[in-house]
C-alpha cells in the first residue's frame, strides 16, 4: 500500500516536471529550421514524392542503417538466446479446414501487398519496415494455421545476411563513385529517373534500398517467429 | 587521407557482421578466425585515422549521404574519437583473440556478429555529431550488450540481462523524451548546431531536456542509482565480452554525456546539471568500492572496482574545467588499458580453473605465474599506485578537484582508495601466500596480450608525458565547443 502510493507520488512530481518542460517548448510556432529544407528542396535533390522516406533513407540514411542493424541484433539475439541443437514445433492442434484453405489462399495475397508497400516506399506512405512486417505477418498465418510449417531456415538466414551486405556495399559503391557513404549515385551521379518523378522508375536508390530493407526485415521476424515457436528436443 | 573515409569505421564492422551467416558454415575456428580478421582490419582502418588526425590536427569530418549537416548526418571524428576508435579496435582484437580460447559454448556464429556490432555501436557513438544517431548507436551497443549478457544460457546470466535490458530499456526512453524536448525547442539535431542554438532556448525546457539526456545515458555509464545491473551483467557475461564493458563500451556512454553537457554549456541551468553529475558520481566512487570490500567473488570484485572507477572519470568529466576534463580523459585511457587487464586474466584463470572464486586464487603465484604477476600488476595500478599508470590520472582528478572547489568530493574519492587497496591487497595476499600447488601451462597468445597491456602500464608510469600530451589534445576536443563548432561546416538553413 505505501509503496504503491510513493509510486504514485513520484510519478505524479516526474509528470510534473516533464509537462513544466513541454510547456515551455512553443507550439504551434515555427521551429522548422531543418524541415523546411527538406519540404523545399526534397523532390530535385532525392526524386522522391514521399518527404519522410527520403529524409529516412537519403538525408538521414545514416540512421536508417542503424535501425537495420537493431533489428538485425534482435534476431540475433534471439537466436543466440534461444538456440538449441535440435528444435522441433510442438504444436498439438491442427488448425481447421477453414483456416488453412483461408491461410492458403491469403498467403500469396499478403506477400504480395507486403512487397507494393517496400517497391512503393518513394511514392506512398510506408516503406521498407511496415513492407517487411508485412511480409513477416504472412509467415507468421502460416505458422498458426499449420502445425508443422516450419520456413526454410538455411536460406532465409543468408538472404537476410545478403540484403543487409546490400544495403552497406549501395552505400560503399556512393562511397567509391561520389565520395560519401551512402551517398545517392543512381540519381545525383547518374540522373537516372529525372524526368520521371512521381512513378516507378524514380526516388535514385530509395526504392532498391527499401526493397533490400523489406527483404532482411520479412525474413528477420519471420526467424524470430520461427525462433520463439520451437521447443528444444532432447534426444 | 580522405576524411570521408573515416566512414569505413562503421562500415567494415556492419558488412562484416552481416557477412557472418554465409560462413558459418565451414565450422567454428573459421568463424573465430573471421573474427580476429575482421578487428585486424578495423585496427588497422582506426590506426589510420588516427594517425592522420594527429599529423593534420584537424578533425576527419564524415558526411553521410554528402548532405552537409545539419540536413545529413556527419560524423566527428577528432582527436578524442579518433584516439578511442583506436582503443576500441585494439582491445577488440585482444577480445577476439581470446574468443578462441573462451568461448566454447553455441551458437559461435551469432556471438560473432553481436561481437562486431557492439565494437561498431561504441565506435559510433563516440564518432557521431547528431543527438539522434547518438540514440541509435546507444541502442545498437545497449541491445547488443542484453543478448551478449545472456549469451551464456545460465539462470544467473538471464537474470542479470532482463535486470539490464528493463533499465536500459527505461534510460533509452528517456533519452528517446529528452530529444524530442531538445528537438522541440530548437529544430534541429546537430549537435554543433544545438551548440549554437542552445543559448536562446527557455531555461526550463533545455535544463528538462539536458537532464533527461544525461538521465538516459546514465545507464550504460553506470552513474550511481541506475547502475545495479552492471554487476550482475560483468559476473554473468562470457569473459572477452566483461572486457570489452569495461574497457570501451561504459566509455562510450561516458563520453557522449560528457560531449551532450559541454555542447549545452549556455543553456541556463546548466551548472546545476552539473552538480547533479558530480554528485551522482562522488556517489558511484562510494558506494562501488564498499561494495567491493564484501564481495567473495573476484570477478565481481573488480567489476565493482571498475565502477568506482568509472565513477571517478565522471566525476572528472563534470568539473567543468579543462584540467578536469583532460584529467578525466587521462583517467578513461589507463581505466581502459588496466582494467582490460585484469578482467583478461580473471577471465582467464576462470577458464582454466573453472570459476572465480576467491578460494581458486589460493597460491596462484605458484600455479600459473604469469597470470598471476600480471594480476597483481593490475591490481597495483588499479589503486593508484607511484610508477604505476593510474597513479598519474588520479592525481590529476584529485587536484582539478579541489581546484573546481570539490574539496568533498576528493576526500571522498581519497577514502574510497583506501578501501580499494585493501580488497586488492587481499587478493594479491591470497595468491601469492595462499595454498595451492601444481603448476598449469599458460595459454602463449593471451600470456603475450597480458604481457604488452603489463608494460604499457609500466611505461604509461615512468613516462606519463606521451600518453598526457595526447589525452590534453583529446580533453581539449571535448571541452573546446568553440572550436567544434568551427570545424563542423555548418550549412545555412532556418530564418
Amino acid at each position: 500500500m505505501i509503496k504503491r502510493a510513493l509510486a504514485i507520488i513520484t510519478l505524479l512530481i516526474i509528470g510534473y516536471w516533464l509537462a513544466q518542460g513541454l510547456a515551455g517548448v512553443p507550439f504551434g510556432q515555427d521551429k522548422m529550421l531543418v524541415g523546411r529544407y527538406y519540404l523545399e528542396h526534397v523532390k530535385e535533390q532525392t526524386g522522391a514524392v514521399n518527404a519522410v522516406t527520403a529524409v529516412v533513407v537519403n538525408y538521414r540514411g545514416f540512421d536508417t542503417l542503424g535501425e537495420v542493424t537493431v533489428l538485425f541484433i534482435a534476431s540475433t539475439g534471439v537466436g543466440a538466446l534461444l538456440w538449441r541443437k535440435k528444435k522441433k514445433r510442438t504444436a498439438r492442434t491442427e488448425g481447421s479446414v477453414v483456416l488453412t484453405t483461408g491461410t492458403s489462399l491469403l498467403f500469396p495475397f499478403v506477400v504480395l501487398f507486403g512487397a507494393y508497400i517496400f517497391i512503393h516506399g518513394h511514392l506512398t506512405p510506408g516503406g521498407g519496415f511496415p513492407g517487411g512486417a508485412t511480409i513477416a505477418t504472412a509467415f507468421l498465418l502460416l505458422y498458426m494455421a499449420f502445425v508443422t510449417y516450419e520456413i526454410p531456415h538455411k536460406v532465409f538466414e543468408k538472404t537476410e545476411g545478403l540484403a543487409g551486405m546490400g544495403y552497406v556495399a549501395v552505400g560503399l559503391i556512393g562511397l567509391a563513385i561520389g565520395g560519401y557513404f551512402l551517398f545517392d549515385w543512381i540519381w545525383q551521379t547518374w540522373g537516372w529517373g529525372q524526368s520521371n518523378i512521381g512513378r516507378l522508375f524514380s526516388g535514385g536508390f530509395i526504392p532498391i534500398i527499401y526493397t533490400l530493407i523489406g527483404i532482411k526485415v520479412g525474413t528477420e521476424l519471420s526467424g524470430i517467429i520461427d525462433n520463439m515457436l520451437k521447443e528444444g528436443v532432447s534426444e | 587521407m580522405n576524411a570521408q573515409y573515416a566512414s569505413l569505421l562503421i562500415a567494415v564492422p556492419l558488412i562484416s557482421a552481416f557477412f557472418v551467416p554465409l560462413i558459418k558454415g565451414f565450422g567454428k575456428r573459421a568463424v573465430k578466425y573471421y573474427l580476429i580478421a575482421v578487428t585486424l582490419i578495423q585496427t588497422a582502418i582506426a590506426g589510420a585515422v588516427f594517425v592522420n588526425v594527429y599529423r593534420t590536427g584537424k578533425p576527419m569530418i564524415v558526411m553521410a549521404g554528402g548532405w552537409k549537416p545539419p540536413v545529413g548526418i556527419n560524423l566527428y571524428v577528432g582527436s578524442f574519437a579518433a584516439l578511442f576508435v583506436l582503443i576500441v579496435a585494439i582491445i577488440s582484437l585482444f577480445m577476439a583473440v581470446f574468443s578462441l580460447e573462451a568461448i566454447e559454448t553455441e551458437p559461435i556464429d551469432k556471438y560473432a556478429m553481436l561481437f562486431l556490432l557492439l565494437m561498431l555501436g561504441s565506435t559510433g557513438m563516440i564518432a557521431t555529431g547528431d543527438i539522434f544517431n547518438l540514440f541509435v548507436f546507444m541502442e545498437i551497443t545497449a541491445i547488443t550488450a542484453y543478448a551478449l549478457t545472456a549469451y551464456n544460457k545460465t539462470g544467473e546470466a538471464a537474470e542479470a540481462s532482463l535486470k539490464y535490458m528493463i533499465l536500459g530499456g527505461i534510460g533509452s526512453s528517456f533519452f528517446l523524451i529528452g530529444i524530442a524536448l531538445i528537438y522541440g525547442a530548437t529544430g534541429t539535431l546537430n549537435m554543433a548546431q544545438l551548440a549554437q542554438l542552445i543559448g536562446g532556448v527557455n531555461g526550463t525546457v533545455a535544463q528538462i531536456g539536458l537532464a533527461l539526456l544525461i538521465f538516459g545515458l546514465a545507464v550504460e555509464a553506470e552513474l550511481f542509482p541506475l547502475n545495479a545491473w552492471a554487476p550482475d551483467a560483468y559476473q554473468a557475461a562470457p569473459h572477452p565480452v566483461t572486457v570489452m564493458f569495461s574497457a570501451f563500451v561504459v566509455k562510450a556512454g561516458l563520453y557522449a554525456a560528457a560531449r551532450l553537457l559541454y555542447i549545452m554549456q549556455n543553456a541556463s541551468g546548466w551548472g546545476s546539471v552539473l552538480k547533479m553529475v558530480v554528485i551522482m558520481a562522488a556517489l558511484t566512487v562510494f558506494v562501488a568500492e564498499f561494495s567491493a570490500l564484501r564481495q567473495k567473488d573476484v570477478k565481481r570484485m573488480i567489476a565493482y572496482s571498475s565502477i568506482s572507477q568509472v565513477g571517478m572519470i565522471a566525476f572528472a568529466l563534470a568539473l567543468g574545467t579543462q584540467a578536469g576534463v583532460e584529467a578525466g580523459v587521462f583517467h578513461m585511457i589507463n581505466h581502459a588499458i588496466v582494467k582490460a587487464l585484469l578482467f583478461l586474466t580473471v577471465g582467464y584463470v576462470g577458464i582454466t580453473l573453472g570459476g572465480t572464486g576467491i578460494e581458486k586464487f589460493s597460491g596462484l603465484g605458484r600455479r600459473m605465474p604469469l597470470t598471476a604477476f600480471a594480476i597483481t600488476v593490475g591490481s597495483l595500478a588499479a589503486v593508484g599506485i607511484p610508477l604505476f599508470n593510474i597513479f598519474w590520472s588520479k592525481i590529476r582528478i584529485l587536484i582539478a578537484g579541489v581546484e573546481a572547489g570539490y574539496t568533498w568530493g576528493v576526500a571522498l574519492i581519497l577514502g574510497a582508495s583506501v578501501v580499494e587497496a585493501v580488497y586488492y591487497i587481499r587478493l594479491i595476499h591470497t595468491i601469492w601466500f595462499g595454498e595451492g600447488e601444481g603448476r598449469i601451462r599458460e595459454n602463449l597468445a593471451i600470456g603475450t596480450i597480458a604481457l604488452f597491456l603489463v608494460l604499457l602500464i609500466l611505461f604509461i608510469g615512468i613516462y606519463p608525458n606521451y600518453f598526457w600530451t595526447v589525452s590534453q589534445k583529446a580533453g581539449e576536443d571535448i571541452f573546446n565547443v568553440v572550436n567544434y563548432v568551427k570545424n563542423v561546416p555548418l550549412m545555412g538553413v532556418g530564418p
